[in-house]
């Protein structure tokens, strides 16, 4: 094991056990400050509509109502590049839950009285709420290569497959929250949860029509992201800001739990249609149509699509190749970032539609896998190239040696006929480290180190502490090379004003990517370490060599400098009488390079193979007829518990990147990318013969009584 | 307000002459945080938080908890296992039978078993007190027969009879889940002839189900004589069973009602 490895405490450990943090809803006007306003939104309650007036009840001294009259700049929240989801409604609603504007005062049981007594009232518009009948995209992708038409038109047979997967909420355990306060030499300060400062930067500055110097952004204590932190912030912080400006007043707004639940952004529902061309009994072309739900505003949709569409044929290297991707635009709450970020809708169509190959040909399954498995200088799905080792089979073997896969599958592929049932299935999966295509050169982030003239080290850079391990991470990739002890170097939680931008918290790229700029800025500091001097050494972003630059509009190229790589199985035992599933053990066996701290990594294997395993088994949402999301408490969106997979076993196989600190790649979103279709497979192989197909998530005890019963019915059974 | 009685005396002449919501554990109530609400706290009157046992009949009280019931021995295993299925060992410290029964909901674990179990609820007042079964106290979701001076201050079990049951809870996942089908039995014999088949279904309908003049039809039958009658018995309860959407569908709930009735009888040779 590499020394960097050795686990220590976190440097946030001792706040966060002894409940010192300082979340953003903790903050209180200390002795004469001025009093912190609560803001609390007006949200639409219809799914598109025109909105003719918002009728207020009288407001008492001190309480006030702001909406997109009172934006100074512009009303569209920049996103990265898309601007399109408006601050403050514009003349229409697009979704329920869109903020049409802000009742703002002192006393937060008032301002809930003044925000109950609004009536809106609206001309209400035709929504569009199935993604089946959405037409109209924010953004599509058409690419391939080969001639799959040549090699669907001559193929023996042709398997064809839907797949379609749900919501999955964040249920972060904080939820979303921002405050902004003027400060006396009228800059505006900004902070709350989120995992992207600067993206709320650049949010703010535009929405107030200001400089960048007018607003700086602090990354407040966070409890937890998994995305749901990254684009949606930018949104609240507008929010508050505008409020801040009007009431020259700190104004925070914190979400309640039902509207964090319904409101805030989700897991992108999907639809895949995947073609499979066979001849001769081999794999000749696989022709995949994906559609993203987007939601009623494009928000990072885009580059969840790209993701997505970049990942379409899974671990698997095909002859000939089409991919046809789309978001599309439905009047619903927008969907965004969630770990995986458009991996596990395709994973999950992939490895499904690759099990069923092998199901109809008579193959193993996972012998079938393997004879398309990619290797090293293979091409990518983008005309790519795999550059590095592809260690999937080695990863195979250890997963098998880890749950006895191969035994336990004969074993459960024998007829059974009591009311438990089991099953085990196994599901490979990749996911793409970094940011898709160019963007880490594009936008050259950096990161600076600044000693003390008392030898103490500062980080300064932009990564957001969301529970991945941030602040200890860096703490020691520095500490580690200049050969000091790991209490002289900190990381605080990043402000705008003083911090480098090393770019967003996303896409599994603190530590690969901004980690090795802090190795390589650490390394240089140590070559010229003065004693008793104040030093800063600063380090940009610069693109290996050998990536194959990507070209977005062609979508060809490296969209990736490198992969991560699971392999993961599952066991599960079906109840035949109520369709309850247990899962009996689940094992992951991931490469995400050099663990650099090996703790912190199997914290995020563990927890995101479970967050998976929640989205395939029990974590269900939906929205009803009219487009509002009814289980919106914890009682009725559940999500898995210790007790619900008792035996979770993570092990780590190590490829090393050698452009990753110590040969570290992305960590964060790997494990939870292939958990699914590793659960579909299990229960699918519990149910029995080979004529089920559980091609929908999550997998409902109703579903599979359905399954059960199509089949008894199908053999004559009496169904009572 | 609030009122801590020390006895139960006390806190029936609280309940008398206030209208204080009485609670023991609170669990149900926090998550409802109504801000206006003054509460009744019985947790610290001994009599409602002893178990006892003679030959014939278990007390329970009111204000024992879960995790005090699964600790004591003399607690039939139904009603433990029952016990074992609520929320998560935190909860099971605080929620107490008392709580489980009032609170109006008809997906309370420990009430389908009772029901099963032909318990019966003990209520008293400073009028007197009267004793019920528990599907005469649990009228329907969020009613429940109780006087504005009564407080529920005991649980009655039969100290026999309760050896061969089933217990099943089907909810969204294994911990902190709501019931979404649960189902209690109790089976007895005497002589080869049975002489006992209760079958309670829970949060699966507005009130807990148990049709005694079904199970009537197996009373002194041999476990033969009731094979013979099974189909014509789960037909029976197929008619019976009206259920409600709800978390899953009613036609979901029915099949299972009935694969877990089944699978009920089929544990007893039946």
């Amino acid at each position: 094991m590499n020394t960097i490895s050795r686990s220590v405490v976190k440097k946030d450990h001792e706040p966060k056990i002894r409940g010192e943090s300082v979340f953003v809803n903790d903050y209180t006007a200390a002795g004469d400050a001025r009093p912190i306003l609560t803001g609390k939104l007006l949200h639409a309650s219809v799914a598109r509509a025109k909105v003719l007036s918002v009728e207020l009840p009288e407001l008492p001294e001190g309480y006030c109502y702001v909406d997109a009259r009172d934006v100074p700049g512009s009303n569209h929240v920049l996103m990265i590049t898309w601007n399109d989801l408006p601050v403050f409604c514009d003349e229409t609603v697009e979704y329920i839950g869109e903020a049409i504007g802000m009742v703002v005062g002192p006393d937060d049981q008032e301002v809930s009285r003044i925000l109950g007594e609004i009536k809106v009232n609206y001309e209400p518009l035709d929504p569009v709420l199935d993604l089946r009948e959405a037409t109209e995209a924010v953004r599509e992708r058409d690419f391939g290569y080969g001639d799959p038409e040549k090699a669907f038109a001559e193929a023996d047979s042709v398997i064809e497959e839907e797949f379609e997967t749900g919501y999955q909420e964040h249920a972060y355990l904080e939820p979303q929250g921002f405050m902004a306060e003027p400060e006396e030499d009228g800059k505006m300060f900004v902070h709350g949860s989120c995992q992207c400062a600067y993206s709320v930067q650049d949010a703010v500055v535009s929405v107030l029509g200001c400089k960048y110097r007018d607003v700086h952004v602090l990354q407040d204590v966070t409890g937890g992201g998994f995305g749901g932190k990254e684009a949606f912030p930018s949104l609240l912080a507008s929010q508050v800001a505008v409020a801040a400006q009007k009431m020259k007043a700190p104004v925070r707004c914190v979400y309640d739990r039902k509207e964090d639940l319904a409101y805030s952004f989700k897991r992108h529902p999907s639809l895949c249609r995947y073609k499979m061309a066979l001849k001769d009994g081999k794999v000749t072309a696989v022709d995949c149509d994906i559609r993203l739900n987007a939601g009623a505003y494009c928000t990072l949709s885009g580059l969840v699509l790209d993701r997505a569409a970049a990942t379409a044929a899974g671990v698997y290297s095909f002859p000939n190749l089409h991919v046809h991707a789309a978001a599309l635009k439905t009047n619903t709450v927008p969907n965004d970032a969630y770990r995986g970020f458009g991996g596990p809708q395709v994973i999950f169509a992939m490895e499904r539609l690759m099990d069923h190959a092998a199901k109809t040909l008579g193959a193993d399954e996972v012998a079938f896998r393997r004879q398309y498995l990619v290797k090293q200088g293979d091409r990518t799905v983008t005309e790519g190239r795999h550059h590095f080792p592809v260690p999937l089979p080695e990863m195979i073997d250890m997963l098998d040696a880890a749950c006895g896969y191969w035994e336990k599958h004969a074993a459960y592929a024998k007829p059974q006929n009591g009311r438990f049932r089991r099953g085990i299935g196994m599901a490979l999966a990749r996911h793409g480290d970094g940011l898709t295509g160019t963007t880490e050169r594009d936008l050259g982030f950096s990161i600076r180190l600044r000693k003390h003239p008392d030898g103490r080290v500062e980080v300064l850079a932009a990564n957001a502490e969301i529970g991945q391990g941030t602040r200890t991470t860096f703490p020691k990739i520095v500490a580690h090379e200049l050969g000091i002890p790991l209490e002289k170097v900190s990381y605080q939680h990043p402000d705008t004003g003083r911090v480098e931008n090393s770019g967003p918290t996303s896409a599994s790229r603190s530590l690969m990517i901004v980690g090795e700029l802090l190795r390589r800025a650490a390394i240089r500091l140590r070559e010229q370490w003065a004693d008793g001097e104040e030093q800063e050494v600063r380090e940009s972003y610069t693109e290996p060599d050998f990536v194959i630059s990507f070209d977005l509009d062609k979508f060809r190229g490296d969209a990736f400098p490198t992969d991560s790589w699971s392999a993961c199985a599952v066991e599960a035992e079906v109840d035949s009488f109520t369709g309850n599933t247990e899962i009996l053990s689940a094992v992951g066996v991931f490469d995400v390079g050099t663990p650099v701290d090996e703790n912190i990594v199997i914290g995020q294997m563990e927890g995101g193979f479970l967050q998976g395993l929640g989205y395939a088994s029990m974590e269900q949402m939906a929205y009803d007829g009219t487009g509002r999301i009814r289980n919106n408490s914890f009682s009725d969106y559940l999500i898995p518990t210790a007790a619900d997979v008792p035996k979770l076993k993570t092990l780590l196989h190590v490829e090393e990147y050698p452009d990753g600190p110590y040969g570290a790649k992305g960590a964060g979103e790997m494990p939870l990318v292939g958990a699914a279709a590793a659960y579909a497979a299990a229960v699918e192989q519990a149910l029995g013969t080979d004529k089920h197909r559980l091609n929908r998530l999550p997998i409902t005890v109703e579903d599979v009584m359905k399954e059960l019963y199509r089949e008894e019915e199908s053999d004559g059974h009496d169904s009572i | 307000m609030k009122a801590i009685p020390e006895s139960l005396r006390e806190a029936l002449a609280l309940r008398a002459d206030t209208n204080l919501v009485p609670y023991a554990g609170g669990t149900d109530l926090m998550v409802r945080g109504s801000s206006n609400a003054e509460y009744l706290f019985l947790g610290r009157v001994p009599e409602l938080r002893r178990i006892t046992a003679d030959g014939e009949t278990v007390r329970i009280g009111a204000a024992v908890t879960f995790t005090e019931a699964l600790e004591s021995d003399a607690v039939p295993a139904l009603l433990k296992e029952a016990v074992s299925r609520i929320a998560a060992p935190a909860i099971r410290n605080a929620g107490t039978f008392g709580g489980n029964l009032s609170n109006g909901s008809t997906k309370a674990d420990s009430a389908v078993a009772l029901l099963a179990a032909d318990a019966r609820v003990r209520l008293q007042s400073l009028r007197g007190e009267r004793i019920l079964a528990i599907d005469e106290f649990c009228l329907a979701k969020g009613k429940r027969d109780l006087g504005e001076d009564e407080l529920v201050t005991e649980i009655l079990l039969p100290a026999g009879g309760l050896e061969n049951y089933s217990f099943e809870k089907v909810g969204g996942r294994k911990a902190l889940a709501i019931s979404r089908v649960s189902f209690a039995g109790v089976f007895c014999a005497d002589e080869g002839r049975i002489t006992k088949a209760a079958a309670a279904f829970g949060a699966v309908s507005d009130s807990f189900l148990r049709f005694r003049e079904l199970e009537a039809r197996l009373i002194g039958k041999t476990i033969e004589e009731a094979r013979e009658l099974k189909p014509a018995y789960l037909k029976a309860y197929a008619e019976k069973l009206e259920l409600k959407d709800g978390r899953v569908s009613a036609e979901y709930r029915r099949t299972v009602c009935l694969n877990l009735l089944k699978a009920f009888l089929e544990k007893f040779g039946v």
